[in-house]
């Protein structure tokens, strides 16, 4: 019954994920920060100059939470409930000094990305000094990283509504080279499976599917005539490095990415490195 | 041609005691059990049969039945070649082995599952339109393809399409109905099923003769087919419009582009599809050609394909159904000395009383008769025997005894999930797809249509073929 096979999966692999475009609506978005009220204020309003670059987000109504309205992160948490933002603006290592040190997010921003019904937007830390010299500027480089992007419009609607008139949006999908070459070693293994085919195919069809994704995104956003360009960064690789690469080559100035997992807790297990590695631009936590 | 050749051998042969026809009579009965209870004795058909052919051989020397070797005249020379070289239907073996090539060849061009994929965003991912479209399609390609090959495209895409829409439940009903309509779309050309091209070739039935004959009984009993499917599994429209975009959405997922991987060779392959139906219909009246017969074009187009993938021919030679081709090797084999021993004849006489019971009786026993032994049993040596005892007979090429013997053989078929190799590739796709359904299961929701479909092959037989 191998022909039954053959045939089923030219069918399947004809049948795409096509990208549904959706508007996003930010109607209103909340800077949380442990600075003090005036200084408070000050970076509110940088952040909403950055962010009404963005079409979405430029009728929203801001509001800035200071440094003394939370006295603990149960009470951030529930300030933030409270507010019911449609998108969350902050910063790592909230009423902590570690963001002296490159190696998390602090225990506010942890909690924030996974409690947070809206999406929250990373910024670089105000007093770090890391910040990409692009970074707060406009929103005219946006990229959308992740290993699975065919038929995730989520993310590809909420990078497209980041991005501003104009601007360019890059979809990148990262397919680990380390696991593929590990699944490659084993049908090595296997007698029966002809690995030169296996590799060949199995690449081709790994990259193929992201790449016919971003096409319909394409071809989605050109039909409902939104000022985007849409670009494809598609390849095997490592995801941490050729991410750190990426944002650098095109001098992103947001990157999007999911952080949430259905099936566990804590942050997305790929979401959790790029995050805290990334310090230099904003990062959009979905 | 070696049915003629073997036609003479039978009319040169001697008494045969009727002890010995009963031991050969015996022995086709066995080999009738063996090949019904193949799943069972997990052995091919080649290798059954074929065992069978090493006996018989054997047999109808120790018995002196057939000659160990008979002179040919070729040109002017004479060629002494083994019983069981000229035994064999070279022609129907040609035809089978040069259309499997071209038709595997033309299927990589992607040319048909883009008709499969055009039809099911045709039906807009409406259930009663994707089963009407879906069971057109079979029906075209079990005529222009092959049973087994209409059923693993249309059976596959079904899964895949019906799952995407989220209809999983009606899954059962689809590949039912499908897996009933290879059979009817096998009667539709001289080629689309083996027992046409034994039963037609024998009979002296040219490819036009025999669309025109069976095209009306296919329209009606596809028709019918369907709608009872449709009824019967209640697969209704989509009713809200919501339901409509929805599943307008799931199919238009499809890109029936996907499986095309050059442009110009499935422009090719197009016009060489439509090139083979041509010249297959117009073999009998193509000077030379029709001196060469179809199985010379089956061959020549199957070559005229393969030139596309010249440097790994080897794959597709690989993927031909040997089995098949040593089966009908094997059976003709066996075929030809039992006529020598005489079993056909004693069958013959038997088939003579049925005959003789009138057109209307006798046509329409026939009929049922192969359309029972086909549901149990493989159709192509019961289609093979008869056709040689119907020419025994002197049966004219009017009669419609070969058209009882065609619409039994074919239509016998829907009637178990052994019944046809197509019907069974239906069965293993509905368990593919976690569809529980036993032989009495499938027996049971089989068995309606299959008894209407042969009422109405009887009523038809006999009111237009007689």
């Amino acid at each position: 019954m191998t022909q039954v096979d053959q045939f089923e999966s030219v069918f399947r692999a004809a049948a795409k994920p096509v990208f549904h475009p959706a508007t996003v609506e930010l109607e209103r978005v909340l800077v949380v920060t442990d600075l003090p009220p005036s200084e408070a204020q000050e970076y509110g309003g940088q952040v909403e100059a950055f962010l009404r670059h963005a079409a979405s987000a430029d009728a929203a109504s801001y509001d800035t939470l200071a440094g003394v309205e939370a006295r603990s992160t149960g009470q951030l948490l529930q300030l933030v409930e409270d507010a019911a933002p449609s998108l969350v603006c902050a910063y790592r290592n909230l009423f902590s000094d570690g963001w002296q040190w490159p190696h998390s997010l602090g225990e506010a921003l942890d909690l924030l990305t996974q409690t947070s019904e809206a999406p929250v937007l990373v910024l670089p830390h105000p007093k770090e000094g890391s910040q990409a010299e692009h970074a707060l500027q406009n929103i005219n480089q946006v990229m959308a990283v992740t290993d699975h992007l065919a038929g995730d419009d989520r993310l590809v609607n909420w990078a497209t509504a980041m991005t501003q008139d104009g601007g360019t949006l890059t979809l990148s999908h990262v397919e680990d080279q380390g696991v593929f070459d590990r699944y490659i070693d084993v049908i090595g293994k296997i007698a029966s499976i002809d690995t030169d085919v296996a590799r060949a195919s199995i690449e081709k069809q790994l990259l193929r599917e992201p790449a016919d994704y971003i096409d319909s995104v394409r071809e989605a956003l050109a039909k409902a005539g939104t000022p985007v360009t849409v670009e494809a960064e598609i390849r095997l690789g490592n995801h941490l490095s050729d991410y750190r690469a990426l944002v650098a080559e095109h001098e992103v100035d947001m990157l999007v990415l999911n952080t949430r997992d259905d099936e566990q807790l804590a942050m997305h297990g790929l979401a959790y490195p790029i995050a805290v590695e990334l310090r230099a631009i904003p990062l959009l936590m979905l | 041609m070696p049915t003629t050749l073997l036609l003479a051998l039978s009319e040169g042969h001697h008494d045969v005691p009727m002890s010995v026809t009963l031991l050969f009579t015996g022995i086709l009965v066995a080999l009738i059990v063996s090949l019904a209870l193949e799943e069972k004795i997990h052995a091919k058909k080649s290798l059954i049969v074929g065992v069978f052919a090493i006996i018989v051989l054997l047999l109808g020397m120790v018995f002196e039945v057939v000659p160990g070797s008979v002179p040919v005249h070729v040109g002017g020379e004479t060629l002494t070649l083994p019983i069981y070289i000229p035994s064999i239907d070279w022609s129907v073996i040609a035809i089978i082995l040069g259309s499997s090539l071209f038709v595997d060849v033309t299927s990589k061009s992607g040319l048909f599952t883009w008709i499969a994929i055009k039809l099911t965003k045709a039906s807009a991912g409406d259930p009663r339109k994707l089963l009407w479209f879906y069971g057109l399609m079979t029906v075209v390609f079990s005529a222009v393809l092959n049973n087994v090959t209409a059923m693993i495209i249309v059976g596959s895409l079904t899964g895949v399409s019906l799952r995407k829409l989220g209809r999983a439940e009606m899954m059962l009903g689809f590949l039912l109905v499908e897996g009933l309509l290879t059979n009817i779309g096998g009667l539709l050309t001289l080629i689309s099923s083996v027992p046409n091209i034994i039963v037609g070739t024998a009979a002296g039935i040219s490819f036009v003769s025999f669309f025109i004959a069976a095209a009306p009984f296919v329209v009606v009993a596809t028709g019918l087919t369907i709608w009872m499917g449709a009824k019967l599994f209640k697969i209704e429209s989509l009713s809200t419009d919501e339901e409509r975009k929805d599943a307008l959405e799931q199919v238009s997922a499809f890109d029936e582009n996907d499986g095309i991987e050059s442009k110009g060779f499935f422009t090719f392959a197009s016009v060489m599809l439509g090139a083979f139906i041509v010249v297959i219909a117009t073999t009998s009246v193509l000077p030379y050609v029709k001196e060469l017969g179809m199985g010379y074009v089956a061959m020549t187009f199957a070559a005229i394909m393969l030139i596309r993938y010249k440097s790994s021919v080897d794959t597709y030679y690989k993927a031909v159904d040997w089995d098949l081709l040593g089966f009908f090797a094997a059976l003709f084999v066996v075929i030809g000395v039992l006529e020598h021993a005489q079993v056909l004849g004693l069958i013959g006489q038997g088939l003579e009383v049925i005959i003789g019971w009138g057109d209307v009786a006798g046509t329409g026993a026939i009929l049922i008769a192969s359309a029972l032994a086909s549901s149990v049993t493989d159709n192509i040596p019961l289609a093979a025997m008869l056709a040689k005892i119907l020419s025994s007979l002197g049966t004219p090429a009017d009669s419609p005894l070969w058209w009882s013997v065609v619409f039994g053989a074919n239509l016998g078929g829907n009637i178990t999930p052994i019944g046809s190799a197509s019907t069974l590739v239906a069965v293993t796709i509905m368990h593919k797809n976690d569809l529980k359904i036993s032989f009495g299961g499938f027996v049971a929701k089989a068995v309606p249509y299959a008894a209407i479909q042969l009422v109405i092959a009887v009523a038809y037989v006999l009111l237009f073929l007689g």
